[in-house]
Parts: C-alpha cells; sequence; structure tokens
C-alpha cells in the first residue's frame, strides 16, 4: 500500500494501515444503527451516493491494489474468484463465492486449488470474461511496474518467488492452469488451507489481455463489477462510477449496487470529511466516507447530540497495535524486563491518547478479539486497567535492575494515534512510575518504517501495528513469529525475530487444515503459546466510528473491515 | 524578495548616520513612544513567563508533562471533565482533552520553546544575512554575482519543501528545537540578505564611508566600523518583523508533523492539535491562538518603535498603532 | 539592483534587464534542481520499497530499483534528467513504450504519469487560489492602510490595525478551520470548498474557492495595510502635500489622489512578490480545504520520496519566484519613474 499523506493527520486511523490503506471503509453496526437507520423505508435503486475521502484512489490497477477482502470503493468494479460475505459482525467475516461458484475445492494436501467460473459473467463491453483473463490478471501484478500488492501469491505459487510478470515472461506461469474457459486451477508449493481468503484480494480480478495499458491501465481498469469508471480525474482524486449495464446481479449474491451513480471526492482534510458528514447539506445527505473516522474531538460533539449521534456506524477491523521488543538489543533480551515492561503498561492512558474508550478496546491478546481469528484470552501479565508498577519493580530487580532502568522507546511522527508520539508519551508516563526512565525517539514516517523493517536497524522497543490481510490468525501471525519469514535484507517483519521449531512446525500443521474454523481455534491456541514469551505488549484494538449522511440507509458494517460496506448502501 | 521590494521596505538608507548619535539618544526617542513602551512591556513579561516557566508550575503545582486520565471523559474521546475545560484551583487554565496534562503549564513551557525556537532562528537568519549581505555589497563583480545567485536560490526554494526534507535527514538524536530553529534559519534568510546588501551598496558610495575606503582601510574594518552601526536601524526593524513570522512557520512545521517533538509543548503544536477541538474544548484553541496574538502585536508595535527611535526620518513608514500626535513630532 | 538611483528611470534597460534577468533565473533553476537531487539523496525513505509496497521480497524491490534507475550512481540519474529536460526521454508502460517530449520533468514514481502532466492538472488550481486571494487581500489590505492613514490615532485605525494583525498572527489551518466550521458548517452561507474548474462553472469556481482566498486574505492583509498606510503617511509629509493642504485642499482629496499614489509602487511590488512565494506555499490552506492544487501535490511527494515529482514542481514553482521578482521590479520602474531597472 502506498503510504496515504502524511497530512493525512488528526484523526485517528485516517489512513488504516499496512494492510487496508488502499481500500476499506467505513462505519458500524454494533451500535444496532444498521436497522434504525433503514428501518422506516426499504432502500431503493436510485440517486447519486457521494464518497467523501482523504486518500485519492492513487492506485486503481487490481494488481497495485493492496486491500482486505477485495476493498470498499474497488470492490465496485472489480469482481474476484471469491469475496467477503457482506453481512453485519462477525457473520460477514466469512468468505464466500463470487465469480466463482464456490470458495474453491482444494486437493492433495490443500496444494491444488481448483475454481470453476459462473456462465454468463461480462465486462463492461459484454465481452465474456474466461478463466484465462483471471490468470492474467494474476501475472501481471509480478511484473515490478505494477507491484504493490499482497506477498502470497509470490510466496505461496510454483514458481512464484521468480516470476517477473507477463512483460517481461510471455510464457506465463505454468503454475496456474486454465483447462477451459471456466475453470482454473492453482498448484501451490505447500499446503495453504486459507487460499479462498487470498482469493477475495484484486489480484484474482479478471484482467483481458488485449485491454492492458501497462501502468496506464488504473486510468480506466475494465469493469466486471457492477459499476464502470467514467471519470478518473486527478490520479484517483475524483472518481465517477456509474452502472455497468452488462454486469447482472443473478450473477452476484454479494453487491446490492442501489445506487445509480457513486461520485468520489478525495484529497479532503480529515476534519472537514467529518464536518462535511455531520452538516450533511445538499448532496452531503447522501454521502458516506469509506477511509476517515471520527476523532476524538468530533467524537466529543457527536456524542452530545442524538442526531448526529445516530449517523455513526460503529465497526471492528482485525487490527492490534502494540509494542514491539527486539530481543538481539539489550536489556530486552532479558525475558524479565520484557515481562515488567508488559505489567508497567497503562493501557486505560493509552488509550485516552488513542482517542478514548469509544475509540480503542484494550488489548492483551496479539489476536484481534474476533472469533474468526480464533481469539483466545489471555493475559499472561496482567497490568490491570493501569498498570502494575509493583510488580514491574520486582522482575526489573530480579532482572538485575533494582534501581531503575533506562530505556529508548522508537516511535513515528505521523499523526495517526497508533504509533505516533502520543501513544508513545502516555507510555513513557506510565513507566516512569515503576521507574523506568523512558527517551522518546520520534522518526519521520519513512525513516521509521525504514528502520523497524530492517533486521540490521530494529530499534530495542518500539510502537508497531498489524492488520488482517483477512480475517484470520494466518495472515496475522505467521508473518510476525514464523522463523522462516525473517529477511535479512529487505522488510522484515518477524521484528522479535522468533524462530522456535514447535511454533513454525504449528503453523505449517495449521496450513493444512481447510476446515477454516477448526484451523482458528489452532491459531488461537497459538497465539496464547506465543504470547508467553512476551515479544510484544498488545496495547490495544481500534474501534471504527464514521458519519454517514442522513439519506444513508442500509448500512452494513463486517467485522471483516470493521467500515461501512459500500456495495450496500442505498441512498432512496 | 525582489529588488523593487528591498528597495521599497528599506527607506532613508541614503540619509542614514552612523550610530554615532549614541545609545542615550535611541532610548530618549524609544520612551517617548509610549505604544512602544507598553509593547516592550509585554515582551519582557513573555520572556520573563518563559525563563520562570518551572517556578511558575512550581507554584502551580503541576507540570506540562503528567497526564491526569481521571480529568478527562475518556468515552467521549477524552473531553476534559467540568465546566471550561476543567478550569479550577489546581488547574489554572484547565487541561488538554485526551491526556489530562495540565494546560498552564504547558503553555508557559510552550512560550520557551516558541519564543526561543523564533528568536533563534531570527538570530540565524539575521546573522547569515548580514554576512552574505554585506560580502555582495563590498566584494568584487564575482563574488556579488555568486551571492546574489546563492540567495535567489534561497528565496526561490519553497520553505516548507526543504524543512520536510532537512528535518527528515538530520539524526533524530539532535536536539529537535535547535534543529527547527536552525532549518528555519537556514532555509529563510533570503529576505535579510538582499536587503543587506542593498544598504551597502548605498551606504559604499556615500562620502564618510568611501572616504575610510580610500584611506587603505581594509573591507572587514570598513564591515565593522562604518556599516555595521548604519546597518542597525533596517535590520533590527526587519528582525523584529521576522520574530513572529518565524513562530508561525514553527506552527505550520508542526502541522506537518516536522515541528518539535512531543511531549515537548510549543504554540504552535498545541494549535495543531487543538484546532479540531473547536467546538467541544474551545478554550484549548484559544489559549494558544491568543497567546500568539499578543506575542505578535507587541513585537510588531517594538519593532516599529525600535525604528523609530533609530532612525527618525523613516518613522511614518512601517508604523502601525502610533498615534497622530507623535506623527507629527516625528 | 539599488533601485533608487537619479530621476531618471525608465524602461530604456529593459531589454539587458530581461536578458540578466533570464540568465540568473537559468543559472538559479540549475542550481535549485542540484540541490534537490543530493537532499533527496541522502534523505532516508527507501524509494524502490516505498514504490513496492511493503511487502515486497528483496527481489521485488530489485527489479523496482533496476526499473526506476534507482541503481544507477547519482549523476547519472542527473544527467537522465537533464536529457529529458532537454531532449524528451522514453519510457515504458509495461505494454508499450512511451515518449516524454522535451520540455519532460520525468515520470513520477509512484503513479507513472508524466511529471509536466501532473503540473498542468495541479498549476490551474493553484493559481485560482492565489489570484483570487490576492485580488481579496490587496483589497482588504489596502482598504484598511487607506482607512487607517486617514482616521490615523482613532479607534478606527486601532481596531482595523488589530484585526489585520490577528490575521497574521493566526496559522491558516485555525482561520480556516475555523471559518469553515462556522461559515460552511453553522451558517451555511457557503459551500464546503470544492474544486471546480473555472472552465467548467465560473459561477461555481468562485463561490467555492470564496472561503479559502478570504482565509488567505485575511492572513496577508495585514503587510499590505501596513505598507499602504507608512506609503501614504510618508507622501502626506512631503512639502507638496503641505501645500495643498495649506491652499485648502480637501482631505479626502489629499488621501485619494495623492497620498495613495505612493502607495501604488510598493504595494505593486510586494503583491507580485507575494504571489510567486504563495505559488509554492499554498501547502497549508491547499490541504486544509482540500485543492488538489502544486503545494499539496508537493508534500504528499516529499513524503514518498518521488524525485522526480519533488524536482519538477520546485522547479516550476522556483521559476514563478523568479518570474515575479522581475514583474515585481518592472512594475515599480513603470509605477515610480525615479526607479533604473538594473
Amino acid at each position: 500500500m502506498r503510504h496515504p499523506s502524511v497530512i493525512a493527520r488528526r484523526v485517528a486511523a485516517a489512513s488504516v494501515s499496512l494492510v487496508v490503506a488502499a481500500g476499506a471503509a467505513a462505519c458500524g453496526p454494533k451500535d444496532n444503527d444498521a436497522s434504525s437507520a433503514g428501518a422506516d423505508s426499504k432502500p431503493q435503486k436510485g440517486g447519486t451516493l457521494t464518497v467523501l475521502n482523504a486518500n485519492p484512489q492513487e492506485d486503481f490497477d487490481p494488481a497495485r491494489l493492496y486491500t482486505s477482502g477485495g476493498g470498499n470503493v474497488p470492490s465496485l468494479v472489480f469482481r474476484t474468484l471469491t469475496t467477503r460475505n457482506r453481512e453485519n459482525g462477525a457473520a460477514g467475516a466469512q468468505v464466500v463465492p463470487d465469480l466463482a461458484t464456490d470458495t474453491g475445492r482444494p486437493s492433495k494436501n490443500a496444494t491444488v486449488w481448483t475454481y470453476t467460473l459462473k456462465k454468463g459473467l461480462k465486462y463492461e463491453d459484454g465481452t465474456p470474461i474466461t478463466s484465462a483473463d483471471i490468470k492474467y490478471g494474476i501475472e501481471r501484478s509480478f511484473a515490478a511496474e505494477l507491484s504493490g500488492g499482497a506477498p502470497y501469491l509470490r510466496d505461496w505459487l510454483i514458481g512464484g518467488a521468480d516470476y517477473q510478470g507477463p512483460y517481461k515472461d510471455k510464457k506465463g506461469l505454468d503454475s496456474i492452469e486454465t483447462p477451459d474457459d471456466l475453470t482454473i486451477v492453482f498448484h501451490l508449493n505447500k499446503p495453504e488451507g486459507e487460499f479462498p481468503y487470498l482469493a477475495t484480494q484484486t489480484q484474482f480480478t479478471p484482467v483481458p489481455k488485449a485491454k492492458d495499458t501497462g501502468t496506464k491501465y488504473e486510468e480506466h481498469p475494465v469493469s466486471s463489477g457492477p459499476y464502470k469508471v467514467v471519470k478518473n480525474e486527478n490520479d484517483g482524486e475524483r472518481l465517477v462510477l456509474e452502472r455497468n449495464t452488462h454486469w447482472s446481479a443473478s450473477t452476484d449474491a454479494e453487491r446490492k449496487a442501489y445506487p445509480d451513480k457513486i461520485d468520489v471526492r478525495s484529497g479532503l482534510d480529515s476534519s472537514v470529511i467529518n464536518q462535511r458528514l455531520s452538516a450533511s447539506q445538499g448532496a452531503d445527505a447522501a454521502a458516506v466516507t469509506t477511509d476517515t473516522n471520527l476523532g476524538p474531538a468530533e467524537l466529543a460533539k457527536v456524542s452530545g447530540d442524538k442526531a448526529l449521534a445516530a449517523r455513526v456506524g460503529t465497526g471492528h477491523f482485525g487490527y492490534t497495535n502494540y509494542l514491539a521488543f527486539n530481543p538481539k538489543v539489550k536489556p530486552f533480551d532479558n525475558p524479565k524486563v520484557r515481562q515488567a515492561i508488559s505489567y508497567a503498561v497503562d493501557r486505560t492512558s493509552v488509550i485516552n491518547a488513542a482517542g478514548g474508550s469509544s475509540l480503542a478496546e484494550p488489548a492483551t491478546t496479539y489476536l484481534p478479539d474476533q472469533k474468526s481469528f480464533g481469539y483466545t484470552p489471555y493475559d499472561h501479565f496482567p497490568a490491570g486497567k493501569s498498570g502494575n508498577p509493583a510488580k514491574a519493580k520486582e522482575l526489573l530487580k530480579e532482572a538485575g535492575y533494582k534501581n531503575g532502568l533506562s530505556i529508548t522507546l522508537t516511535h513515528s511522527n505521523s499523526k495517526d494515534f497508533e504509533t505516533s508520539p502520543e501513544i508513545a508519551t502516555a507510555l513513557q508516563d506510565a513507566l516512569k512510575k515503576a521507574g523506568i526512565t523512558v527517551k522518546l525517539q520520534g522518526l519521520e514516517d519513512n525513516d521509521y518504517s525504514d528502520k523497524i523493517h530492517s533486521a540490521k536497524t530494529e530499534p530495542g522497543l518500539f510502537l508497531a501495528h498489524w492488520g488482517a490481510d483477512w480475517p484470520s490468525g494466518g495472515p496475522f501471525l505467521a508473518p510476525i513469529f514464523d522463523g522462516r519469514q525473517i529477511v535479512k535484507d529487505g522488510a522484515n517483519f518477524n521484528t522479535g525475530f522468533l524462530d522456535d521449531k514447535s511454533v513454525n512446525a504449528e503453523i505449517d500443521a495449521i496450513n493444512k487444515l481447510t476446515d477454516l474454523d477448526q484451523a482458528a481455534q489452532r491459531w488461537g491456541a497459538l497465539d496464547k503459546k506465543i504470547g508467553e514469551q512476551a515479544l510484544t505488549v498488545p496495547l490495544f484494538h481500534p474501534v471504527y466510528k464514521r458519519l454517514y449522511g442522513k439519506d444513508v440507509k442500509n448500512i452494513v458494517i463486517s467485522d471483516w473491515t470493521g467500515v461501512l460496506d459500500i456495495s450496500q448502501v442505498a441512498v432512496k | 524578495m525582489s529588488e523593487a521590494l528591498v528597495a521599497s521596505q528599506a527607506p532613508g538608507t541614503d540619509s542614514s548616520v552612523p550610530g554615532a548619535s549614541g545609545a542615550r539618544q535611541f532610548w530618549r526617542r524609544l520612551r517617548a513612544q509610549r505604544a512602544a513602551l507598553v509593547a516592550a512591556g509585554v515582551v519582557a513579561l513573555l520572556v520573563l513567563i518563559a525563563l520562570a516557566a518551572p517556578l511558575l508550575t512550581a507554584i502551580e503545582g503541576q507540570d506540562p508533562t503528567t497526564y491526569h486520565p481521571s480529568l478527562v471523559d475518556s468515552a467521549r474521546g477524552g473531553v476534559p471533565v467540568g465546566p471550561l475545560g476543567g478550569i479550577g484551583g489546581d488547574h489554572w487554565l484547565g487541561v488538554e482533552p485526551q491526556t489530562g496534562r495540565d494546560l498552564f503549564a504547558r503553555l508557559v513551557y510552550g512560550a520557551r520553546v516558541s519564543l526561543g525556537v523564533a528568536l533563534a532562528a531570527t538570530l540565524v537568519q539575521v546573522l547569515i544575512g548580514i554576512v552574505v549581505g554585506v560580502a555582495a555589497g563590498l566584494g568584487n563583480r564575482w563574488v556579488d554575482q555568486l551571492l546574489s545567485r546563492a540567495t535567489d536560490v534561497i528565496v526561490a526554494m519553497p520553505l516548507m519543501i526543504m524543512s520536510l526534507a532537512l528535518l527528515a535527514i538530520v539524526p533524530s538524536s539532535f536536539p529537535r528545537p535547535v534543529l527547527v530553529a536552525l532549518i528555519i534559519g537556514l532555509v529563510a534568510w533570503g529576505s535579510i540578505a538582499k536587503i543587506v546588501r542593498a544598504h551597502t551598496l548605498t551606504l559604499k558610495e556615500l562620502d564618510y564611508v568611501a572616504a575610510a575606503r580610500l584611506s587603505g582601510w581594509g573591507a572587514w574594518r570598513v564591515a565593522r566600523r562604518e556599516l555595521l552601526p548604519a546597518l542597525a536601524a533596517p535590520v533590527i526593524t526587519y528582525a523584529a518583523l521576522l520574530v513572529p513570522t518565524n513562530i508561525t512557520v514553527e506552527a505550520a512545521l508542526s502541522f506537518l508533523g516536522v515541528g518539535v517533538k512531543p511531549p515537548t509543548p510549543s504554540w504552535g503544536q498545541m494549535l495543531t492539535a487543538a484546532d479540531i477541538w473547536y467546538q467541544a474544548a474551545p478554550q484549548y484553541l484559544l489559549l494558544p491562538a491568543g497567546a500568539l496574538f499578543v506575542t505578535v502585536l507587541a513585537l510588531t508595535v517594538l519593532g516599529d518603535g525600535v525604528r523609530t527611535a533609530l532612525d527618525p526620518r523613516a518613522a511614518s513608514r512601517l508604523r502601525i498603532g502610533t498615534g497622530r500626535r507623535r506623527e507629527a513630532k516625528a | 539592483m539599488s533601485a533608487l538611483k537619479g530621476l531618471s528611470g525608465s524602461l530604456a534597460g529593459f531589454p539587458g534587464f530581461a536578458l540578466r534577468r533570464l540568465v540568473g533565473a537559468v543559472v538559479t533553476l540549475f542550481a535549485i534542481s542540484v540541490i534537490i537531487y543530493l537532499v533527496f539523496y541522502v534523505a532516508p525513505g527507501d524509494v524502490a520499497q516505498i514504490t513496492c509496497g511493503p511487502r515486497c521480497s528483496p527481489a521485488q524491490v530489485h527489479q523496482v530499483a533496476e526499473q526506476l534507475r534507482l541503481d544507477d550512481p547519482l549523476y547519472v540519474r542527473y544527467w537522465h534528467f537533464l536529457q529529458g529536460v532537454f531532449v524528451g526521454q522514453d519510457y515504458s508502460t509495461g505494454t508499450s513504450v512511451q515518449h516524454c517530449g522535451a520540455p519532460c520533468l520525468g515520470v513520477s514514481y509512484q503513479s507513472g504519469q508524466q511529471v509536466t502532466q501532473l503540473i498542468w492538472a495541479k498549476l490551474p488550481v493553484t493559481f485560482s487560489l492565489v489570484l483570487g486571494a490576492m485580488v481579496l487581500w490587496l483589497i482588504l489590505g489596502v482598504g484598511t492602510g487607506v482607512l487607517s492613514a486617514w482616521r490615523r490615532g482613532r479607534f478606527t485605525e486601532r481596531a482595523l490595525t488589530a484585526v489585520t494583525l490577528a490575521g497574521t498572527a493566526t496559522p491558516v489551518f485555525v482561520i480556516g478551520l475555523v471559518l469553515m466550521i462556522v461559515v460552511c458548517g453553522q451558517l451555511q452561507l457557503l459551500p464546503f470548498p470544492q474544486y471546480v474548474p473555472f472552465t467548467e462553472d465560473p459561477e461555481q469556481w468562485a463561490w467555492n474557492l470564496l472561503l479559502p482566498w478570504l482565509s488567505l486574505a485575511l492572513i496577508e492583509s495585514a503587510k499590505y495595510a501596513r505598507l499602504t498606510r507608512s506609503s501614504m503617511l510618508e507622501t502626506l509629509a512631503e512639502d507638496h502635500v503641505r501645500t495643498f493642504r495649506a491652499y485648502g485642499v480637501g482631505e479626502r482629496s489629499i488621501i485619494g489622489r495623492h497620498a495613495l499614489r505612493g502607495a501604488v509602487a510598493p504595494v505593486i511590488a510586494l503583491s507580485a512578490n507575494d504571489f510567486g512565494s504563495a505559488i509554492g506555499g499554498a501547502v497549508l490552506s491547499e490541504t486544509l480545504f482540500g485543492l488538489p492544487g502544486l503545494g499539496r501535490e508537493l508534500v504528499h511527494a516529499v513524503t514518498v520520496v518521488d524525485l522526480p515529482v519533488v524536482v519538477g514542481m520546485v522547479l516550476v514553482t522556483g521559476f514563478f519566484v523568479v518570474l515575479a521578482n522581475a514583474v515585481a521590479d518592472v512594475l515599480f520602474a513603470v509605477a515610480d519613474r525615479r526607479v533604473v531597472l538594473s
């Protein structure tokens, strides 16, 4: 994902993360506004839905997008083999068929996955969608010109690691077979029971080879979904989507496509977006945002106004903010020191700094507290609500630091209320009570991500976060704790340098499971086990609160994205 | 800055008298201006507050960094509990939303950073400006060309962009307030250098300077003995205007996320954090904004006063807030 | 340079002046491009990794670096840039080879678009913002200046002075946001700004930009008020004005016909100058108001280390600063006959 502009500032998680930035969206259902908003009248077709966003859709090429579940705006134009279930809450964390007739048929220990396309699928120009187009769409995501997507295809497909894309290698990838126009077969280099989740990503969008214009394709990607692009100005800053008449609702159980037109206006300041949504005048009455949360100041105002509060959607995306240790750096090589810090953190003041109890929930587990992740509660080093400095001091004494300890905490200088100075100062204040003097080291965004993701320069203690590529323990735990994913000379995400044989073996064992519920349970147990090592201190899970205009109906917010699903919204 | 503008902002050069008239005369003229005196008092008070910040917060019994989670309403985004943002005997100006840190303490400590950064940056700008401007004015054609082009480059570079880039390059262990001051100073000395150069060129033609040059004085001696005293008036006047500008530049850098780093408070940083709180906690925004306004007003009036005192003939220029009676006198 | 040189000034030296300025401008812009290349060479941020995405493998990052020519030595990359400016360059979209004709400022690492095209798209926005704001700040500033010169020492003057100074003392992101909340959100007098191209709908263009104009004007006008007032007072103190007064010419006429004239030259000079720097310095207002102009794009490009965009845009804004300064000097010379162009 491209980093959103530094100045998409001030509003908590305005620009969600690593994982969702490019596409995810919006608001929330747990307050049950979903039902109240649409209660009076049934959603009708017609009208124009306005989308007010901070970050332009700079990448609108399915090869380059890094989305969770196919993204929000992109998912209106791009259909994929599978997709996320468009339902409220936990039901929305399931994977369902989209272009394919089912979520995939595994064989040979889940190393071969076969999909059959539905009949009668068409592009916006009326030409049929074939399995070869899906193969081509995946192949072009390997081209250096179109980089940006998630790493799984490269890591999982046989020959994926060396393939350079169809522009350089005309022959294509042998590990994707298309025996006929409706069938596509994937050959993986190891068992991957979660392949159906991966097939929700936009790289699985069909791209007709004849229409491919390389880096210019994103100006007008060919639609397979209910809307087509009729305007794309200023590198995705203004998008206008209109109905794709060749899309048929009978082949698409997921997208409702009520509005006739979608008008996306981005590049807006996050506070302005929230002002406009709360004023809800003119076209803004039928407006939503797919990337801007309510910040604390706005929440303070909204919570005092009943009419406004009824227009707030609440959602939970699988996401964890945490403190990360580099055990190669002293004194964090000592588990007692890591445990002491785990005991000393004051989650209440951290949560206040992140926007308060309505915008963040305390986390003691690394995995998000959702069933699909296999959430298994644990709190190995109970710090209570506001820290246990006495226990921390005791551990420090045992570790040989009876006169206290001086450490450096590295954070970013961004304004995301996640890895930003506000959180760092809250921790600094809390650790002081345990006799730990914290020096803050704030780094500019690029410097920060260079440093924390390089095995050579990784600091000893830093703020970090991780989001779900799909709602399962796999993409949450494996990149961070699988010893074979340690990268010595590139972007490394196993920041604790954990290379534990039993953990690696358990990851392999779970990947073989094609029963996703069973896999979830095992991921949860694994998380609990890894947690004992205190390589991270989970701090909080964010809660997304987003305003929508007063004419907006049919709000659906799944636990997959935590934000309002734009394909379900009606404005009439 | 264009040559034309330099000329228009540098009046009275042709008649400037070297500072022979002495400090006594300066003080007499400055004292004659009531507005300037009041402004001087305000500036002195601000500096005093900044210097005495630890003492003042000790009297209040607070400090600028301690969190008070119990004083904010977590469920409502962390808005301060109690009327007027939690103003009371414990927290004279209330507390900061989200953190509950004491606002009075942050405001007075913020004065240290904001005034310190702005003054230091101004000093850097003035020093570079004088050196470059005088050297260009006195040097031969090539020196002049070289320095003038360098000045053009500095003027034509967008300040914010260079600051963003430079702030990212310097290691984070470097003390941030010093760095911010240095960078503002290093990228925004163009206009003062142009003004100094223009003055130097004019002064150089004046009889007494020309005589000193002819009698074999070196350039350095000429600069020190004859030019610098005569440059004092325009430089001080312009510098008084640079200080408030630099305060807002620091604020703008904070807005872009590269200003002074937390937990160190600065007015700019407070403004940046506070603007979205305008509706939910207005005093959070009004306090730093008011402080900044008073500072800018005082410095501007003082700058005009100093100018009048140094260069009475140009009294009518670039001055505000003084009445008609004194106008006539000048 | 020092412009006040005798009484004989006019535009006689214009051709020589123009030539010297042109050469100076080219040298200045060249130096700027070198500096930006050097600064960004040492700036942190792995361009290839940022362009490729955070989860790219070292092999992929290497491919991207190769494709963007990031592994070339700095001087080779700079030479390539210069070649683009003078003879254009070819680049690949993967499926075809495109030509970017001279003067080509390169191709964005991030979006793959030609920098010149990006600039053409953003320039009208920034121009609209700055031009409109300039008109307003001239009206506000000069008006305030005239009023306060006329009513000097009285309450009106002090009040006006305080208001304009309050503008100077408040950063644009505060004024702008508060104005937006009150004027657009609560009173609903103006729409939340949203850029509408002038060519599409002039009325909506102005209506939408009014608030950004006003915010910028409030911030800049104090300077103009001060300059106008002081220039006028200086003229008023001159002998011939005293003579007019002695002959019983009315105060209104003196202010309007004589004193104001003295303020024209410096005000023009300052405006041309501010116009130049505002083109490159509209970052904050563009960000706040969501206007897709040069300043905002530039800051974004800096954060993602998109060097071609940064260099291209800084060169363009630098060009406007240099141009505006030259224009200011010419206007100054025209307005004030005592000035000689040099």
